[in-house]
């Protein structure tokens, strides 16, 4: 009852890591969105004026951290939990948990992926370790191409959509933006988005130069500020979104032992040609999970079980289509510092893609995209079915233009979305598969809000 | 050395056509952008060269658009148009003319970027407006002919006497079904070649399918997804076994030396009735965004001509290059002339005497390119 009282409340959290202290930091928070700080240190007085203004306060431990003293300072200054972030020992976790369940305060960990419990009751699943999103440029200035000739997209969105798959639980995906580096206030944009879209909350980072000038109530830093709190609240607006379910009609049957852990995977592969990709953890798989798919990959088949067998079985006789995976296709789980892929696998990813490829070919598998370079995309239905919504994400330093997207469906109404902007509704116009509708601009990240055809 | 190969180590130089090429006149007009009343500056740049309707009423024309390299890459985030593909609001306007001025079906083509997909939606992919481009005029047809396309067949083109590298090529069906062609260019530098104009636009007629890295050894393939070095840059493997082979694959291998010959034939073999280069933006220093050093300019310059050969040495005028320029002078640091290389097909003149030059003189619109 306890856990699930706090699980409750770690779903309405919307967390930011938080370098001050003082009460008067908080008047940062007015009019954003963010209700969660994730202090180093935190005073009984800063926990109580964050908590008039309706914020709550965690304290963070990282592994070396006296943990029983983190605690106690926790209890004593009334905050609401303490975050673990990092690779704790065993005994270290079940001595937090203990502590702090006895004190009524939540325990948040941020786990090395290759530590995550999908299966567990905890009130939030994440990790500290999120790639920062964004296209990849090398020091010489190239940007790096994808098996798919696109520029690569770093993305956390192919790790999430699994772990959005494999839990009902609240998703945090916290990282640190790129040392010594001002991040342009586009990227932090990015990096709430990327998260958003697969159904996940970004914990809030942001760079000393930009803390710094936070601070002195820097005209510029307080108006990226105040674009990065119109974008979290945008996809707050939508928090509904998050339950919403994939409705791409390509399945892939994946788990943690086959590298759905891992960035730049199968996942972050299909979805970069904007194929429109449904997770399915082998631990969930079942007939329903597959309704409505035409194409299922299954990466790893030695895993399966009998009767997981059966259900394909089932699938590829109602007429889906089924690409078993050889040995090549799995990827071993990560070491605990290692999220993406090697060189090598890599070159495997290549090849794996190609034969995607064949399979899907100009199929249209929910939606097809068009100049939607350095863009990434999330089409997601609503469980009556009677709305979808296509996320989009715009990765690259400049606006996307002239964006045309062919949905595999009878769409009636097409709203557009997009943070600061007052929504438009859209023209749809008849193609051979469903319908058409063709974006001008998006800015940072958009949502097409779709209604279906009664 | 065969006596092809030896001819070709002296370029353009050698081998005089008997009789000299022709030399149509060349128009110029300028436009301050893409948002300018493009419509009237062509209008009288056709009208310069003896007006559209004589040339394509009634007709089938095929358009050939200049889209070099894939879609998804863009330099600085510019439109592609913008940079180092044509601009896509002139080719709504060329339609448009051309549908004006009674061309019964236009077809545009090009061989699209590793891909065997829909000239549609890879235009879509370029942010185009193709359904505007279809409506710009009656029986607006898209081809992409990096493959079979809608043909049941390749149609095989040969290439004239005097040709280096290939006895004939086999092209998609859309360049013989049509009475007229038009090579849609973009002004601008090229790695290889020196300058990309409308004769170089014409390397990108033929199919990867058949000329591309993972072309089928006997037979196309039917779903390429490269471009075509090592077919045509370097010689380090035959087209696909259907189409035919060259006369001698062990001949030099230099690019250089073999892209310009190469470019050179297929104008021979499809020629070009109409030139249209679009110099109004475009980039410097190479062909597209892969190439280091590149840089976005605004010419503000329209080049029209009813010969490709006179039109691209009005061009390289424009650009301050010299079009008889030799092997080892701007532009051609590394390669031989295309230019002088279709002089001696008998294509076209690139004697800047011999071409009368209408509308704007070039010097009034003289834009240097790097040297």
């Amino acid at each position: 009852m306890l856990l699930a009282l706090l699980a409750l409340s770690a779903a309405a959290w919307i967390p930011a890591r938080w370098s001050w202290n003082e009460a008067a930091s908080l008047e940062l928070l007015a009019g954003t969105p963010v209700n969660c700080l994730l202090v180093e240190q935190a005073s009984r007085e800063f926990a109580a004026a964050a908590a008039a203004r309706g914020v709550t306060v965690l304290a963070v431990a990282r592994p070396g951290a006296e943990l029983e003293s983190v605690i106690q300072h926790a209890i004593e200054s009334r905050l609401a939990g303490v975050v673990l972030e990092g690779a704790f020992d065993p005994a270290a976790r079940h001595l937090a948990g203990r502590l702090l369940a006895q004190a009524g305060l939540t325990l948040i960990e941020l786990l090395p992926r290759a530590q995550l419990r999908l299966d567990s009751e905890a009130a939030v699943i994440g990790t500290a370790q999120g790639l920062w999103p964004g296209i990849r440029v090398f020091e010489s200035g190239a940007i790096r191409a994808a098996p798919t000739g696109s520029p690569w997209v770093e993305t956390n969105t192919g790790f999430l959509r699994h772990l959005r798959a494999a839990t009902d639980a609240p998703i945090w995906i916290a990282n640190l933006p790129p040392a010594k580096t001002v991040v342009p206030v586009e990227r932090y944009l990015g990096a709430i988005a990327d998260a958003a879209i697969a159904g996940a909350r970004w914990v809030v980072a942001l760079d000393g130069e930009l803390e710094r000038r936070l601070a002195a109530r820097d005209p510029k830093a307080l108006a990226a500020w105040k674009r990065i709190a119109a974008h979290l609240k945008f996809y707050e607006d939508h928090a509904e979104w998050r339950s919403w379910k994939p409705a791409g009609q390509l399945a892939i049957i994946q788990d943690e032992q086959s590298g759905a852990l891992l960035g730049g995977g199968i996942v972050d592969m299909i979805a970069a040609r904007h194929v429109p990709v449904r997770v399915v953890p082998r631990q969930r798989l079942n007939a329903e999970a597959l309704r409505g798919a035409r194409l299922a990959l299954n990466v790893d088949p030695a895993s399966l079980s009998d009767s997981d067998k059966e259900v394909l079985r089932s699938f590829t006789r109602g007429g889906g289509t089924l690409l078993s995976g050889p040995p090549g296709w799995k990827f071993p789980m990560p070491d605990a510092d290692r999220i993406s892929l090697d060189e090598a696998q890599l070159d495997r990813l290549t090849e794996i893609w190609r034969e995607v490829n064949s399979l899907i070919g100009r199929r249209n598998l929910g939606a097809r995209l068009f100049n939607v370079s350095g863009m990434l995309s999330n089409l997601l239905a609503r469980p009556d079915g009677r709305q979808a919504v296509l996320h989009l994400v715009n990765y690259t330093s400049y606006p996307a233009e002239n964006i045309t997207v062919h949905l595999a469906a009878n769409y009636s109404r097409a709203l557009l979305l997009r943070p600061e902007e007052p929504s438009r509704e859209l023209a749809l116009y008849r193609i051979e598969e469903g319908v058409g509708v063709e974006i001008d601009r998006i800015s940072s990240c958009a949502a097409l809000l779709l209604d279906w055809k009664q | 050395m065969t006596r092809r190969e030896l001819l070709g180590l002296f370029g353009g130089a050698v081998a005089s056509p008997a009789k000299e090429p022709p030399a149509a006149p060349v128009a110029i007009g300028k436009a301050a952008d893409y948002d300018d009343d493009l419509t009237a500056v062509l209008s009288r740049l056709f009208d310069q060269l003896g007006g559209l309707g004589r040339l394509v009423k009634g007709k089938t024309v095929t358009v050939k658009l200049n889209l070099t390299g894939s879609p998804s890459l863009r330099f600085e985030g510019r439109p592609l148009g913008a940079t180092h593909y044509v601009h896509p609001r002139l080719v709504g306007v060329v339609l448009n003319l051309l549908g004006r001025a009674g061309a019964r079906r236009v077809r545009l083509v090009e061989s699209c970027w590793a891909s065997g997909g829909p000239l549609e939606e890879y235009l879509l992919d370029c942010g185009w407006p193709v359904r505007a481009l279809a409506a710009a005029a009656p029986g607006v047809e898209f081809e992409n002919t990096n493959n079979l396309g809608k043909g049941k067949r390749y149609a095989r083109l040969k290439t004239p006497p005097g040709a280096w590298i290939y006895p004939a090529y086999d092209l998609n069906q859309a360049y013989v079904d049509t009475d007229v062609f038009i090579s849609l260019a973009k002004l601008k530098n090229h790695q290889t070649c020196g300058v990309t104009l409308a004769l170089k636009n014409c390397f990108g007629i033929t199919p990867a399918s058949i000329y591309g890295d993972d072309a089928g050894l006997d037979e196309p393939n039917e779903n390429p997804t490269t471009g075509r070095a090592a077919v045509f840059h370097f010689g380090k493997r035959g087209p696909s076994r259907s189409a035919p082979q060259e006369f001698n694959p062990a001949s030099n291998p230099d690019p250089g030396y073999r892209v310009p010959r190469i470019v050179a034939e297929l104008v021979a073999a499809r020629p070009v009735d109409l030139a249209v280069i679009d110099g109004i933006q475009t980039v410097t220093g190479g062909e597209g965004p892969w190439i280091q050093g590149l840089r976005f300019v605004q010419p503000r310059v329209l080049i029209a001509g009813l010969n490709p050969a006179a039109t691209d040495a009005v061009a390289m005028a424009v650009m301050g290059y010299n079009p008889r320029a030799g092997r080892g002078t701007p532009p051609f640091h590394n390669c031989d002339n295309t230019l002088l290389l279709a002089e001696t097909l008998g294509i076209g003149s690139a004697d800047l005497k011999r071409i009368e030059v209408r509308g704007l003189p070039v010097a009034e619109v003289r834009f240097p390119f790097p040297s």
